[in-house]
């Protein structure tokens, strides 16, 4: 039961972390956000679905195509719902992706059905057994995949000049666009870059959750507060709220009730905004008068 | 809109029933009559605030299962039920407000959200008291006709309490804390506290809503309180128009009426709100009743019709003088301030007496503004003692502090924009002294009362200033020079004790740079405030101080009358450099 429990958390929590790290992404470089992130996880997992399973493509061309269908969706949210209102002071961002979501899960939902689909993997076949706990090796490459594109993620941002470009942008984006740096195509990128990782969520949890065009909303919304919990402005606290999160629901799930697992997992987000509203390991804005 | 429209669509409304037998249009016009509650009630928070919830259908519910379960479990008269729905929705709606308040923008779309699906969570695992899944049935209903007069009767009086509530001090308030918070806190209003006031308004009324929604349909289950009708309560608030009273009319109406009339197109009824939701974000900022009302004048608080109704009022301009043997004003000792390892003000220590102009001068970046925002509470120094009237008052919140008799200027003016000049003066009159709000809600008679001594006040007040004409302009159309002598009087409308000015000549013309002078000086010879001014314009502040204080980095050089200052060896150095 514990290995368990162990095992789905991270499984869960590292999901929640790399689509959480894409609302950073955008937050860092525009103080904007996809605030339906959660559709790029289902647009991830459908397409994956429709050219793996119900085209029966192979896996690499297919994953290929989803990535880059998911780079294609995070260019589209980019300027029909936050160019327009880049920077506003206004929430319209706020409410326009969330409109976004919404026409585009029930546009999907119009095509793909209401019905929840199984994705077939090799990797959900036959469950290992571990000293009585049976867990699918999906569940193991899930956390695995996970960290390592968090890993790169931060590798692309530290290591490769693009990457210094963009962390420039996101440090001041005044200062850097005065140093050349093209301000709308960073912004482009980090939006890029926030719906592939969502979407590489997507593609991996679709074995394990299933696919139907609902599924995005709640992981994203789980993202959303693993992303205000561990600090909007701080990868790593990101990543550690993530991995916490998924522990803390995949505990209470298993010991106390599936449905007390949101209560917990969302008063906890509430109780960490009203103690620590900058988050775990974000830096603590300064008043400007 | 007219009165006489009001009247015709309340009639229109009322006589349906009489019309049709069709008891299904009966449904849904009372469904959107309680739309037009909830988002009545989300106009004060949203549309006056400035404040957006994503929750909202959390107070729905708590307001449909305290009725339900008290009058099924109970037995209890729906209507003491309903009022009691209401009381806690409020009670639960000023809590999560104020905790939910202290953040704003994605933060607090975050912690509304959390607070929905957490209801939502608990109606569905409280299975003993909630009837979890499967809801509580058997609810108490009265004829469908009742209900839909009693749900039209109701939706009237939201959007009536709510014209009455923008017709008062606290509608005013509302929107000082959402066009300038830190004005709004400099005139001794907590932003927080008027924030989690609109919070729990909205709440009620959602909670109301909810109340009868129960009643209306006899059974009530977890499915109608997800985080898609708190989507649709915003959007109805957003597409009808934002901060406009019509503005829930025409959303719940739009929202309600266009689907039944897309029947055969359910499939798409989700997609069509996403659409509607885009296209008012896009063509339709402030809706379609802002759309329709686009250049008419929105003024509340109008100015008397005759300029002798109001007597001068002798103490406006200050408090009373302070007693020559009474306690020193304003006694800092010691004060450091450091913004990580820069230093802005290191060791200040400067007496302030009762009275007079004492002009704090020095060259760009030697920390004026930051011991400004250190007086008015803005910066807490991480050094030092602030003494006013022999009160310590470093570290108390701005709004704190104002009542205590500090009112500042900015820099960069921040006048309330949506407000008229003279409602402005207004806010800072009234202060903290908002009156109940159940008594605003109603538009009581002591209420109407107070608003009209507050707006002869004020508008005397802006005529001895020289802005008398510009009472009932918005603030944002006026000119650079009217704005920062607006802000002055709205400032000396609370009857400080002290005046914080921060460069109140800065990019004024020559011309009005004198104007600026005779009305200091004017305050410096009658019985105004002490004034603290921190300016660049030489001329103006040898021309005006008692006294002046030279800063530079972060230190005071020189203390002393304009005249030995302007010989100061060491102001001399700090402005031209040192001889060679």
């Amino acid at each position: 039961m514990l290995i368990q429990l162990v095992v789905t958390g991270v499984a869960l929590g590292s999901m929640y972390g790399l689509v959480a790290l894409g609302y950073h992404i955008t937050w860092a470089t525009s103080r904007t956000m996809n605030f339906s992130q959660g559709t790029a996880v289902m647009a991830g997992a459908v397409i994956a679905y429709a050219f793996a399973v119900a085209l029966g493509w192979p896996f690499l061309p297919s994953l290929l195509l989803t990535l880059l269908g998911c780079c294609g969706f995070g260019l589209a949210i980019e300027r029909v719902a936050v160019r327009p209102f880049f920077r506003a002071s206004s929430p319209a961002w706020l409410l326009s992706t969330i409109a976004c979501g919404i026409i585009v899960e029930n546009t999907a939902m119009l095509f793909f059905g209401k019905d929840t689909r199984a994705f077939p993997s090799p990797l959900t076949q036959r469950p290992i057994l571990v000293g009585g706990a049976g867990f699918y090796l999906q569940e193991l490459l899930i956390p695995i995949v996970g960290l390592l594109l968090m890993g790169a993620v931060q590798l692309f941002y530290h290591r490769t000049a693009y990457g210094k470009q963009l962390k420039a942008v996101a440090w001041n984006a005044e200062a850097a666009g005065l140093m050349g740096i093209h301000i709308p195509r960073a912004v482009m990128t980090a939006y890029a870059l926030s719906a592939l990782l969502a979407g590489v969520a997507g593609v991996l949890l679709a074995p394990v959750l299933n696919v139907a065009a609902t599924m995005g909303t709640i992981i994203g919304l789980k993202a959303f507060a693993v992303a205000i919990i561990g600090g909007l402005t701080s990868a790593p606290g990101i990543v550690l709220a993530g991995l916490g999160y998924g522990l803390v629901e995949s505990f209470v799930a298993g010991y106390v009730s599936t449905g007390a697992r949101e209560i917990v997992g969302f008063g906890l987000t509430i109780l960490v905004l009203v103690i620590r509203p900058w988050g775990l390991l974000g830096a603590r804005p300064t008043r400007r008068v | 809109m007219t009165a006489l429209g009001w009247a015709a669509l309340g009639l229109a409304a009322a006589a349906l029933p009489l019309l049709t037998a069709n008891t299904y249009y009966l449904y849904v016009g009372a469904n959107a009559g309680l739309l037009v509650i909830v988002a009545a009630g989300l106009n004060v928070l949203a549309g006056f605030t400035g404040q957006i919830s994503l929750g909202h259908a959390g107070f729905y519910a708590i307001g449909a299962y305290t009725a339900a379960l008290l009058s099924v479990k109970a037995g209890w008269n729906p209507v003491l039920a309903t009022l009691v729905a209401v009381a806690l929705a409020a009670l639960i709606g000023a809590a999560v407000g104020a905790a939910a308040l202290r953040v704003s923008g994605p933060y607090l779309a975050m912690v509304t959200i959390a607070f929905g699906i957490i209801v939502e969570g608990i109606l569905i695992e409280w299975v003993s008291l909630t009837g979890g899944p499967g809801g509580v049935f058997s609810i108490p209903r009265p004829t469908l006709r009742g209900s839909y007069w009693l749900i039209l009767a109701m939706a009237a009086l939201a959007l009536w309490l709510v014209v009455n509530l923008r017709a008062s001090a606290w509608g005013r308030a509302f929107l000082a804390v959402r066009d300038s918070e830190v004005a709004a806190e400099s005139l001794g209003l907590s932003a927080h506290y008027v924030r989690t006031v609109a919070f729990s308004l909205s709440a009620a009324f959602a909670g109301a809503a909810g109340g009868l929604f129960a009643f209306l349909n006899g059974y009530i289950s977890p499915d109608s309180f997800t985080l898609q009708t708190s989507i649709l309560f915003l959007l109805a608030l957003l597409f009808g128009g934002m901060g406009y009273t019509a503005g829930p009319v025409v959303g719940a109406l739009v929202l309600t009426l266009l689907p039944e009339l897309l029947t055969r197109l359910t499939d798409y009824r989700l997609i069509l709100y996403g659409a509607l939701l885009l296209l008012s974000i896009y063509w339709l900022p402030s809706g379609v009743a802002g759309a329709l009302a686009r250049g008419r004048p929105r003024r509340q608080l109008r100015s008397p019709a005759s300029a002798a109704s109001a007597g001068e009022r002798p103490g406006a301009l200050g408090e009373e003088p302070v007693a020559a043997t009474g306690p020193t004003l304003l006694r800092i000792e010691d004060v450091g301030v450091a913004f990580g390892g820069l230093t802005a003000l290191a060791g200040v220590s400067l007496t302030v007496a009762g009275r007079g102009i004492y002009a704090v001068i020095g060259p760009n970046g030697a920390g004026k503004t930051t011991l400004l925002n250190v007086l008015s509470g803005f910066t807490a120094p991480d050094t030092g003692t602030l003494r006013l009237l022999d009160q310590a008052i470093a570290r108390r919140p701005p709004h704190a502090i104002a009542r205590l008799g500090v009112a500042r200027t900015f820099q960069t003016a921040q006048l309330f924009a949506e407000l008229t000049a003279l409602e402005n003066v207004a806010v800072g009159m009234a202060g903290r002294r908002l009156g109940s709000v159940l008594a605003a809600l109603l538009g009581s008679p002591g209420t109407r009362r107070r608003e009209r001594a507050l707006a002869g006040d004020a508008a005397a007040l802006l005529r001895t200033m020289g802005l008398g004409e510009w009472a009932d302009l918005p603030a944002d159309v006026l000119p650079a020079g009217l704005r920062r002598r607006l802000e002055i009087v709205r400032a000396l409308a609370t009857r400080p004790r002290l005046l914080l000015l921060d460069e109140p000549a800065a990019g004024l013309s020559p011309a009005e740079i004198k104007e600026l002078d005779a009305q200091l000086t004017a305050l410096r010879a009658g019985r105004g405030p002490a004034i603290i001014l921190v300016e660049h314009h030489m001329d103006l502040v040898m021309a005006i101080s008692d006294r002046v204080a030279v800063l530079d980095d972060g230190r005071v050089i020189a203390d002393g009358s304009p005249e030995s200052v302007r010989r100061d060896p060491a102001v001399i150095e700090a402005y031209l450099g040192a001889p060679a």
